[in-house]
Parts: structure tokens; sequence; C-alpha cells
């Protein structure tokens, strides 16, 4: 037993901990979990806990059920919500087959083998998402329309709002399960915030976002309200995003640094960046993965439509935020089409993977855009070489079916599975009659 | 003037071994020589006898020659002492002859010769008394519990102390007559020195370390050093433990333990005054070097029972305590040794010791493959390795073999009857000269290397330092080969020969395991029904006979390549079978005995593809070709061809022809499958054999029907021609082992016969060709399929030429056009071939390719296939025929293709699916990259297909076209197509179908 695994015995021991959940993710995104008591914390360790993986999204071909769900010790955290006394923990876990390989159908897996491409490559990726999310008064049907907490707005201060105490509880919260908070405020729409996790490697921050939404929700429920990270929920407000912020570490080096040169962006950076231009159509659907995103991409309000990059530019799909002189540590870019509903795993994989490839294959950086590019007309971004972004999630999974990129990041077995499913939710949707429509036809056909 | 009788002094000086006699003169001449050891100036015999003694007398006298010119007047009195004792005297030229690096240590310091004119053994020392050397030489009291150094300067003092011993050793190693016999005492020595050394080092880290009392450090000797067994200059292995002093907490204790280890290594091995001993290295320590540095017991124990790996047991059935405390050491010996006792149990215990024999034998740095002495097949490792490997697996039921030393252990297995004693002996034997040789290589400049020299002189002096002065370099080198090539061939006569069962009888000095053993010992080498290999070993030994009496020679060794493949109990169980069938024959035990391959081929085969092991079982004499290439190739067509009109020619009747050419598919099959599991032929080459098998039995047994019914009806001549037409797989020559043989069936009424009655004829014959072919009968039937003919089942089996001239030219459906685009003549008239593709080439080729109501008529066909063919409750895209990428999607593409433009570009006239689509690249129909992609896919699942009916020997398509879950099925398949892992065959399939499927949808759909 190594030093971490004693320290979570220990500590289980310490706190009077009476469950530990062991939490993994299917292939969409969903946090799933088992608890065992600490009686079984020891065999979990050394082999595992058997679980039937044929129910789980994703997670298994059909004639071979039996999963092992093996706890990585260093994601040790108690669980704060769980009352005073007689608390709970938790730790992520990698999936593994009865014969003890890694599971291909584990999106854990999958960034890992990812962050290991990288790493062959000598570099460490780290991410800094932007999490939105609205909050509204309870509901018993979610066709009702929905109300928001607050009417408030971008940056405001609203007095003994219920947002305000919310972001307080949450971000405390947060903070005692060791997940620092970088930045929170009101968001544009109402009953809308924002909170920022501060920057870490991307696997610790994929397993921080599954733990923020489980946060998050909690919190909600305490202070008897509803929290959603639906990317539109409300169609006349702003959607919720999750802006990622990206970087290349070499060692202790930032990789996308170099001084004097344009937007102090080093070679590696650009074609970076290159790579997630070229490659953004395809991983759109992995970075917004349901109907429901492309909802919040096409309705302009500095929604990401367009693939082109530029500095400060908050039309742009990739910004390179404002370069703070003494920060040469903090060189970044940030991808804005991310939605907070997507599988961190699976998007931060893909997004490396199109960086990288950006990067080994030194693609060109095209110029960058200067104008906010909603306001072009169509013939003007053909003729700067903009393309779209895909407009529905049908279009997104045919453009994703013919990637290499994606099918070798993701992993045959993911990469088809979630090609089915995807096909299978556009046609669900299809197939509904809405109010809108009913609305507009009805009364007139 | 030389007389006859006193030999010239340079002849004299020749025989006791001096290379250079023009500088040895020179040298005896020296004044500062002369005035020191005057009877250098005219050595008689007994001095020239005592250099002869010397592995290089040139280097002695030069040593000599260099201390006489730098000692002191104490000094050379010193000299002349040592000089006149005739023992001292054989020590110091043996030290000096052997060692450069110990001569210029006592050309640097002189007073040591001291060290040789004292008669004091070096080996043979009990530790406790070299402990206590070199305690006192750093102050420190050995009767104390925890000694503490109190010397200035008790670093130097004690590498100067350890350097003196060592200098002893050596002494003592050098003079004694045979190398070998003392090798076990000077290990032990260097092993107690090293031990010492340890014991002082931590004596001055206490000295160094404040608060020092607070650990409880025990240092553990792992490797040689725990079995006291270490060389001359080694790295030496330790494990440190350490348990809280009285009132200390755990993490003080581990803190100050840290320091404590620190600086030990330090006092042995950081730069100094003087030389450094040797690196201590603690990297078999829990977690290796990512691990803290020292451990409590606690936190050993819950690591090894917990993490630890086999190789980690394996390591730890040599830990000894060897310096710090007592207590805490023993207590840590006795806390692992329940773990390594039982490890032989733990899972995946068999691919450990797999690995890790692999490891053994294939880790040699490049280029020093042929000089290593440690490394390697046959070295020092791979005798250790046995050695340990046969304590785990029997050392959980035996304590009297646990011991940590090689040689005892090896003696104990003995004993306890594990292994054989004469194979005991040798093995011990091989051991120590290994050892000796070692020992000496690192003697001449102290320095660590398992390398044999290549040097002619450098090989002279170590042959006359190991004690082979007579047998010279040369003699050297041979026997080190020979040596090597034994330690080899006893791994396997001591591992697998004692899993013979005693009533075997073997030789009286050999051994049988007691069943428990020996099922122990099959277990750990990778057998899943122990008793099971235990009873064919017995049937296949047992008795008397000249048969039982080779198995006894052959099976041991069988026996481990067996344990290699994915199945060694099947292939035991098929071996059995096979000798059981051809035990009496004259050549098949001479043949696996004698051939430097047979056997070891023969074995990979049954292990681990159940599919050949059948087929040799239905044709044992197929074994005799595992000798040769050339017997495994398999034949040209044409030979089998003439093979077939000669069967034909002696068969009294058309069932016996028919049975004759059956027996020789039967045989084809069998050569091509053991040539493929061999690597001797590709799936390409396999898939044509196997095809050109199916013509052979077609063409004769069609002649044969003729004959038959033609008799049958009284007739003298036949009253129609008849021609098989080859269709699907056959046609494209790209059979598997399971396909059946589709073909069309046509005829030509012979002039003036009625078209009835030819009719009438040639449907006897087509029904006895099919079941001639592929009826009942003693050897494996070849099914022949004629569904592919007009209007299917539904058509007459049967028609003659007009018919399908009128049928085509009314009827011909797409999907026909198709069919006949692999149609090629297999039996039959070549004349009426002509005239039949005359007709059908049109057909198949259409002038003006196919309009667009035609290619849409394809498109929906496939579609439909697509979604009604594929068997219910099959993943699609694992279903290696009809899944998309598979076989299909690969073939109808490459058809469309030749449909569409095969009329007006010839080249594209082929039966075969990869030729189809290279023509097409090549005609820039296809782009070559869609063509690779598409030819990639189609040839993995080409090859998939074959794996699984050679791994499972299921003989049913339905079987072999999916690619399977069962995870050992994936790795029995992955091994015989060259992949490590299932998991990685399977994402190479997964992903080269769906690159196959995104071509098919742009070329075959759109």
């Amino acid at each position: 037993m190594d030093r971490q695994q004693e320290f979570v015995l220990r500590t289980v021991e310490e706190r009077d901990i009476r469950f530990v959940r062991l939490w993994f993710t299917d292939v969409l995104g969903q946090l799933k979990s088992v608890a065992i008591a600490p009686a079984e914390l020891e065999a979990a360790f050394s082999e595992g806990i058997g679980f039937d993986g044929s129910a789980i999204e994703g997670l298994t071909r059909v004639t071979e059920s039996d999963m092992i769900a093996k706890p990585d010790p260093t994601t040790f955290q108690s669980l704060p919500w769980r009352g005073d006394r007689g608390g709970a923990a938790r730790m992520f876990c990698d999936i593994l087959t009865p014969d003890g390989e890694p599971s291909h159908a584990d999106p854990r897996y999958v960034l890992k083998r990812a962050l290991n491409k990288a790493s062959d490559l000598g570099f460490t990726f780290y991410t800094h998402p932007e999490i939105e999310f609205y909050l509204f008064e309870p509901f018993a049907d979610p066709t009702e329309p929905l109300v928001p907490v607050d009417q408030g707005g971008y940056f405001d201060h609203v007095a003994r709002g219920n947002g305000h105490d919310f972001r307080r509880a949450t971000i405390t919260m947060l903070e005692s399960m060791g997940i620092s908070v970088e930045f929170s405020h009101h968001e544009a729409g109402p009953g809308q915030n924002e909170i920022d996790l501060r920057y870490a490697d991307a696997l610790t921050t994929a397993d921080n976002i599954q733990t923020f939404r489980t946060v998050v929700k909690e919190v909600a429920l305490e202070q008897g309200l509803f929290a959603s990270f639906m990317p539109k929920p409300l169609a006349e407000h702003p959607g919720s995003g999750m802006h990622t912020h990206l970087s290349l570490f070499e060692g202790d080096r930032n990789a996308f640094h170099e001084p004097g040169a344009q937007y102090q962006l080093s070679k590696v950076a650009r074609s970076f960046i290159a790579g997630l231009l070229v490659h953004a159509q395809e991983i759109s659907a992995i970075t917004n993965q349901h109907v429901n995103s492309y909802k919040r991409l096409w309705t302009g309000a500095e929604a990401p439509s367009y693939v082109c990059w530029g500095h400060n530019n908050r039309s742009a799909l990739v910004r390179v935020p404002m370069y703070k002189p003494s920060k040469g540590q903090s060189s970044r870019v940030e991808y804005r089409a991310l939605d907070s509903a997507a599988n961190p795993y699976l998007a931060f994989a893909v997004l490396l993977a199109a960086g990288l490839k950006g990067v080994t294959e030194g693609y060109e950086l095209p110029d960058g855009a200067e104008d906010d590019v909603w306001e072009l007309t169509n013939a003007e971004r053909r003729a700067l070489g903009i393309d779209p972004l895909p407009t529905s999630l049908d279009r997104a999974v045919t453009i994703m079916e013919g990637s290499e990129l994606v099918a070798e990041t993701l992993g045959e077995q993911i990469f088809d599975f979630f090609l089915r499913n995807k096909r299978q939710e556009w046609a669900g949707y299809r197939a509904q009659v809405t109010p809108y429509e009913l609305r507009r036809y009805l009364p007139v056909l | 003037m030389t007389s006859r009788f006193a030999p010239s002094t340079a002849r004299r000086l020749i025989r006791a071994g001096f290379g250079d006699v023009a500088r040895t003169e020179r040298l005896l001449a020296d004044p500062a020589l002369r005035s020191v050891l005057p009877d250098l100036a005219e050595p008689d015999d007994d001095v020239l006898a005592a250099f002869a003694v010397a592995a290089d007398p040139d280097l002695a006298l030069l040593t000599l020659a260099r201390l006489a010119g730098a000692v002191e007047p104490a000094s050379s009195e010193l000299l002349a002492r040592v000089w006149g004792d005739v023992e001292a005297r054989a020590r110091l030229l043996a030290v000096t002859g052997a060692s450069a690096a110990l001569g210029n240590a006592l050309v640097a310091r002189p007073a040591d010769l001291e060290i040789l004119a004292d008669d004091a053994p070096g080996t043979g020392v009990v530790a406790v008394a070299v402990r206590e050397e070199l305690l006192v030489a750093v102050g420190a009291d050995p009767r104390a519990g925890e000694p503490v150094a109190t010397a200035e300067d008790a670093t130097s003092r004690m590498r100067r102390a350890y350097r003196a011993r060592l200098l002893r050793i050596a002494a003592s190693d050098l003079a004694a007559g045979d190398p070998g016999q003392v090798m076990p005492a000077v290990g032990a020595a260097l092993a107690d020195l090293a031990g010492a050394a340890l014991e002082a080092a931590l004596a001055i880290a206490r000295a160094e370390v404040g608060g020092a009392g607070a650990a409880r450090l025990a240092v553990i000797g792992m490797g040689k050093t725990g079995g006291r067994e270490l060389n001359y200059v080694s790295d030496v292995d330790v494990v440190y433990v350490v348990e809280p002093g009285r009132g200390v907490s755990e993490d003080e204790a581990i803190a100050v333990g840290t320091r404590l280890a620190t600086a030990l290594a330090a006092a042995c091995s950081a730069t100094g005054t003087e030389p450094a001993l040797w690196p201590v290295d603690a990297a078999l320590r829990p977690e290796g070097k990512n691990g803290p540095l020292v451990r409590t017991l606690d936190s050993h124990r819950s690591y090894y029972e917990r993490w630890a790996k086999g190789w980690e047991f394996q390591a730890l059935l040599k830990a000894r305590p060897v310096a710090g405390d007592v207590e805490v050491g023993t207590a840590f010996t006795e806390l692992v040794a329940p773990l390594v006792w039982s490890a032989a149990g733990r899972e995946n215990f068999v691919e450990d010791t797999q690995a890790m024999r692999r490891r053994v034998v294939d880790t040699i740095p490049a280029g020093e493959a042929d000089a290593q002495i440690k490394l390697g097949p046959g070295g020092l490792r791979d005798v250790e390795f046995t050695v340990q490997l046969l304590q785990l697996v029997h050392g959980r039921a035996d304590e009297s073999i646990r011991s940590a030393n090689t040689l005892e252990a090896l003696a104990a297995l003995s004993a306890g009857g594990y292994v054989g004693r004469e194979h005991a002996a040798r093995f011990a034997e091989c051991y120590r000269f290994l050892r000796v040789l070692e020992h000496r290589v690192q003697l001449h400049q102290l320095r660590r290397t398992h390398l044999m020299p290549s040097a002619e002189p450098e090989l002279r002096r170590l042959a006359r330092a190991a004690g082979m002065r007579a047998e010279g370099a040369a003699g050297l080198v041979e026997r080190w080969r020979q040596v090597r090539r034994e330690v080899r061939a006893l791994h396997e006569a001591i591992f697998y020969r004692p899993l013979l069962p005693a009533t075997a009888q073997l030789a009286p000095e050999e051994v049988a395991l007691a069943p428990e053993a020996a099922r122990a010992r099959f277990a750990a080498i990778g057998y899943r029904d122990p008793d099971g290999a235990i009873r064919h070993v017995a049937a296949l030994t047992e008795g008397v006979t000249r048969r039982a009496a080779i198995q006894r020679q052959l099976l041991p060794v069988m026996l481990g390549w067996f344990a290699e493949g994915t199945d060694p109990d099947a292939g035991l169980l098929s071996f059995r079978k096979l000798s059981e069938q051809l035990g009496t024959t004259h050549w098949y035990l001479k043949l696996l005995r004698d051939s430097g391959v047979a056997a070891q081929r023969l074995a990979r085969v049954l292990s681990t593809s159940r599919y050949v092991a059948e087929a040799l079982v239905g044709s044992p004499e197929a074994v005799a070709w595992f000798d040769d290439d050339a017997e495994l190739t398999p034949p040209p067509a044409e030979r089998l061809h003439s093979e077939g009109r000669a069967l034909l020619a002696r068969a009294p009747s058309a069932q016996a022809a028919a049975t004759a050419l059956r027996a020789l598919r039967r045989r084809e099959l069998a050569r091509t499958s053991a040539a493929q599991v061999l690597e001797v032929l590709d799936a390409r080459g396999a898939a044509e054999a196997v095809t050109d098998a199916a013509d052979v039995v077609l063409a004769g047994v069609l002649e044969a029907a003729v004959d038959e019914v033609r008799r049958e009806r009284g007739l003298d001549v036949a009253p129609s021609t008849m021609l098989v037409v080859a269709m699907g797989r056959l046609g494209g020559r790209e059979m598997g082992f399971v396909s059946d043989a589709d073909v069309m069936f046509a005829h030509e009424p012979a002039p003036g016969v009625g078209e009835e009655e030819a009719q009438d004829f040639a449907t006897a014959v087509a029904a006895l060709v099919r079941s001639l072919a592929g009826g009942l009968g003693p050897e494996p039937p070849l099914e022949v399929d004629a569904d592919l003919r007009p209007e299917g089942r539904n058509g007459p089996l049967v028609r003659s030429l007009a018919s399908y001239t009128e049928y085509y030219a009314r009827w011909a459906s797409t999907w026909e056009r198709q069919a006949l685009l692999r149609a090629r003549h297999v039996a039959g008239s070549h004349e009426l071939w002509a005239r039949f593709a005359e007709l059908v080439d049109p057909v198949r080729y259409p002038a003006g390719g196919l309009d667009e109501g035609e290619v849409r008529e394809i498109r929906r066909i496939k579609a439909r296939v697509e979604s009604e063919r594929l068997p219910r409750g099959v993943p699609r895209a694992r279903h290696l025929k009809l899944g998309p990428g598979g076989l299909a999607d690969v073939e109808w593409t490459a058809q469309l293709l030749q449909l569409r433009f095969a009329g007006t570009a010839p080249e594209l006239r082929t039966t075969s699916t990869l030729g189809a689509l290279d023509a097409a690249a090549e005609a820039s129909l296809l782009d070559p990259g869609d063509a690779r992609t598409l030819s990639e896919a189609w040839l993995l699942a080409a090859q998939l297909r074959d794996a699984l009916v050679l791994w499972s020997g299921r003989a049913s398509t339905a079987h072999a076209d999916q690619l399977p879950h069962d995870r050992r099925a994936l790795l029995g398949v992955a091994r015989l197509l060259g992949r490590e892992s299932g998991g990685e065959l399977e994402e190479e399939y997964l992903r080269a179908a769906r690159r196959a499927r995104a071509v098919v949808e742009r070329v075959f759909y759109d």
C-alpha cells in the first residue's frame, strides 16, 4: 500500500467517515456513484470493486458486463454536505476490465491516454474553466415557464440576492473540498451565475468539474433552489457556456509564452490554436454534445459560432486574452465553444488532441479576426475564410463521423457508441412537435 | 652459450609464463630490484616456478620492480621478508599477477605488504570478527548496541580497513589451488566484509546525525549480499527498515532514519580522500526509486501484502539483515518470509515469472551478447533465476530449500528430490565456473564488469587466473561457450525433467517429483490442469519400450515449449494423441529427437492452434515436414494436379478416387495451416494453397463422376461434355480453411445426342460430383455449393451452354452479373470454358458499363443485404463479413467498379478482390489511398477469419465471422497474428473497418 492509500485509510478513520462514494463518469458525462463502507476500502484499493457495467451508458459491450472500478487515492475528498457526524467521502475511479486492463470505454482513460501522448512530446496540459449555470425556483414540471431566482445582469450585485448567498455557500464548500475558485460573479442572464475554477492539470480539472456540478446541485437543493447546466434553458437569455483556458507547459515553463513575439505567443501556441481551428468542426459533437447546445451556439450574444481566433475578440471561437506583462507563465488561449453540459474528460481530450495535431504537423495560424464576426456578411466571412461551427447536433455528428482525430482520441468503441447515441438523440428531437410549431402553424394552417 | 642440459634463460622464462622475454630480462637486471631481492638476478627454478603460478608473470614482475623502486628502507625489509617466506611470496605473486589494481595499491602503500606476510586467511573468518575489525577502525565499540564512530576521519579509516581485508581475501582466493572450490567461501567473505563496512558506515552516520537514537535502523542485504555470495566489485543492494526508538514518534523515526541511511550511503560511496567502496543501491525497496528511502515494518508489510509484484518476492527471497538493529532486521525477515513463500500461489505468478524469464534471457545490451558472463541465455543470471524459481514453487511446502545462497539452495533442492542429483551437481559446477570468471575479470582492475575480454593476452591471463593454465586462452573460451550451452540445457533438464513420473524408468541419479510438487510446478509454468498434464506425461513416458525412452528425452523440453503457447494443456494433449498414433512409426520420434527445429515447431503449433492440432492428428505424416521449410511450403498447383491425376488413374472406383483426392486435400490443409501458424506462409499464400487443393479435388472428382455415370449407363462415349465453373471465393482464389466451393455446372451435348439425354446425363454427373466431394466418407468433405447458378435453387442444377446463352440473353439480373465476375474454369473441358467465357464476358464486363438504374439496383440490394443478412444479436461492427467495412463491403465496392468499367478497361477483368482494387487504382478509377484502405481492411478481416478458425479449431463459418468478445479468444487470435494484446487487435480491426466503410460510403454508394 502506498502513502496515498495509507492517508486515505487514516483520514477515513479519524474523520469517522461512514461511506465512501466511488465516482466514475459514463460516456455522456453523467456522474455515477457506488457507495462502499470503510471496511471495504482496502479491498477496493487492491482489487477494485466489481460492478455490472451493462447498465451504464457506453461503458461496456453487451456480452461482457463485469467491470471493475478502482479508486484513485489521490482524488480522496470528504464530502461536506452529508451532515456533520458520520460523514461521506468520495474518490474518482478508473474503470478496468476483469483482467485488469484499462477499459477502452472509460472516459477518464480516454483523457489519460491523450495526456500521455502530450507527455511523450514533453508537454503537460493545463485547463481553467469558467462554468456558467442558471438558478431557478424549484418547479414540478419542466415544461412550465422557468422562474429565475433574480433579475440581475452581468456583474450585478443583487442585494441580498439568493444568488449571492448561493455563490458564497458554493465557494465555501468547493474550497473545503480543496477545489480553488478563481472568480465568481453574476452573469448576464437572470439567475445566471459564473464560477471560475483555478487552473490545474486537465485530469484534475475534469475531476473538479464533475465535483463542481454535484456541489452546485447540492447547495441549490439545500437552499431550496434548482441549478441547471443546460446549455440554453431560456430562449431569450444567454446560454451557459464553459469557456476554457488552455495552456501547455514544458516542465515549469509555459510553452505558449515567447517574449517579444506577437501577443507573446510562441510558435507552439500558434500552431496549437491552428489545430483547434482546423478541427473545431469535427470535435463539436464532443464539446457541444446536445441538441440544446446548438441553440446556445447560434443565438448571437457573444456565442462563438464561427471558426476564427482573435486577440481579446469576444466573438471569436479562440480568444487570446490580454497579456499581463509580469505573468509570462499565464500565457494561454481560451476556447469558447465548450458548454457546461459537455463530458469534461472527452472534451479536454479532443481539444488537446486537436491542438497537439496542430503542433506536431506544424499547422500555420491564419490571420486573427479583428472585427465582431457576427457583424460581417456571409460573403465577407467567406472571403476571410471563416467557416461556421455546425448548426445542429445532426450536422456535428455527421462531421465527426469522418474524423480520424476524434476516432483515434476516443478509441473506436467510444467513438462508435457516441455516434450511435447522438444519432438517436437527434432522431428523438426531430420527432417532437414543439409549442413553437403549434403557435406558429396551428392557427393558420 | 646454451648447453643441452641447461636451457637458456629465455626458454626458462617462457616456460614460467613470461610473455615479453626481452623486457623481463631487462627488469630482472634492474638495480633497485636486485638490491632488495638479490635472488632475482639469476632466478633459480624455484623462483621461476613461483612466477609460473601467477596469472600474469610479466605484470607481477613489473609490480615487484615498482615496489622495489618505491619502498623506503623499512618497507624494503618488509618486501624482502615477504619474498623470503615461500607462502607469503606465493600470495604476493598471485595478487600482483592477477590484479593490476591491487598491485598499484601496494605500490602506493607498501606497508600493506604486512597483510601478505601474515598467513591468517581471508576466507573462513567469522563475520563477527570482520565486523569488529571495521568498527574498531572507526573508533566504535563493537559491543555497544548502537556503535558510534569516534575516530577523526572515520570514513577514510573505514575504507582503508575495508581494502586491507579485501587484499587478504584476494590473497587467499588467488593463492588457493582450485578457484572453483574456494569460490563459495570467497563470496561469503566478501559479503561479510560488505556487511561489516555497512555497520561501520552506520556508526559513522550515527556520529554525524543528531539524535540518532530516535531511529532503530536495520540494513537488510539483498541480492548477492543477502545470499552471502558477493563478487569483488558490485553494487551492494539494501533495503532500510526503521522502527522508532523508545518514546519517539514514527514520523520522527522515519526522518532520522532517512538521514542515517543517507549518511551511511555517503560513507560508502561519496568521493573522499580514500576512493569510494561501491554504490549502496536501495532500488529494490518498495516502490523502487520513487518510494521513501526508509519505511517501518508496518509500512513494509502493507506494501508487500497489497502491491508487490512477483519479482519483488523473488528479490526478497535473498533478504538478510546485515547491519544495524538486529531485532528490527530479524523482525523484517520474519515478516517477509511467509509472503515470499506464498508468492507462487498469487495471481499472475505465472505471467510474471514468464516475463521475468524473458527479461533474463533478452536483456543484453547490444554488442555485448557474445561477451556477457552474467546476462543472456546461459549466463549467471540464468542459473540464479532457475534456482530461485524452483525455490518459490516448492519452498511453499518445503522449508528445507529456502536458503538465500544459490549453491546451498541448489544442494537442498537436490537433497529434497526436486532436482536430479547429477543435474544439480553439473549446474553447481557451471555456476562456480562462471563466478570464478567474473571474479577474475573484476579483480584485474577492480572494476564492476561482467564482460569477457577479447584480446588474446587478457584471455590468457584470465585462463591462468581461473586455474586453466594448460588450456590457455582458446581452451578458456571454448570451455566458457560449453558452459553456457550446458546451463541452457540444464535449465530445461532441471526444470522439466523431474516432471516425468517415477514409473518412467529414470536413471538412478534422477528424481521424479512427488505428486504435490509436480502439480505445483506444472501450475507455475502455466498449465491450467496440472492433474491432466501429469496423466499425459505418465502415459507418454511409462514403460520399457524404446518409444517411452525417447519420449523421456524429448518431453521435458517440449513441456517448456508448450508452456510458451496460448494453451499449454491443449498442446500437451494433442501431442499425446499424435504420439499414440505415430509412436510405432520409425521416423516420428527420431525426427523430433534429432531435428533442430521440428520438436519446437510442433510444440508451438499444437499449443497455439487447435485447428492445426486436429489437422495433424488427422494427417500425422505431416509432422515430417516440420524439419524443413521447403516441405511446409505448399507445392505448386501443377504438381498437385499431376498427383491428382495419378490418384485417379490408380483408383478402382469413383468412390475410391474421391476418397484419395479428399485425403490429398486434407493433407494440404494441414500443411497450409501449419505453415501459416509457423509464419512460413502469409495469408494470401495460404488462401491460394487452400484454393489449389479444392481445384484438384473438383477436377478429379468430375472426371471420376463422368466415368462412373457413363459406365453405369453402359455407354462407350459420354453423351455430353462437362464444365465446372468456379464462383465466389473459389473463383477468386481466396478460400479460407472452412470455405465451401461455389460452382456452376455447364454441359454441351455431343454431336447427334438428344438434348434431353445429354441433360439427364449431365445432371447425374453434377449430382455425383457434389456427393463425391461433399458426401459422407472417411476423409473430410469439400461442400460443393451451386446456389449462385441462374435462378438459384429453383433453377436446374446443370444447364447446357445453349440454355445459358438463352438465359443470359433474356434474364441476366444485376446480381448474376456480379456473381459472374468471379467465374473461372476449375474442372472439365477447356474448350467449353472458352465458349462459356465468350458468352458471359459481355454479361459481366458490359461494354457500356452499367446504366444508372442498374447501379441503383446494386446499391439497393447491397443495402438490403446489410440490414437483413446480419444475424441477430451480433454487434454490426464486429461482423467480419457483413459488418460495416467488412469483407462484403470491400468486395461489392470492387465488383461495382468492375461492372462499370471492365468493359472498357480490360485490366479490371480479374476474379480476385485485391487484384481488382489494385487494377482500379492503377487505371485511376479509384484513389490509390482508398484502394489501400480497402485492401488493408479486407486483408485484416480475412486474416482474422483464418486465425479464428486456426485458434478455435471450430469449422463453422458463423463462428469465424465475428470478432470475438471473449478475452482469451482475442488473445489467442492476436498471438497468431503476431500481436501482443487482444485489446489492441480489436481497436486495430475496428479502426481499419471504420476507415474502409467511409471509403465504401463514398465510392460505392455515392
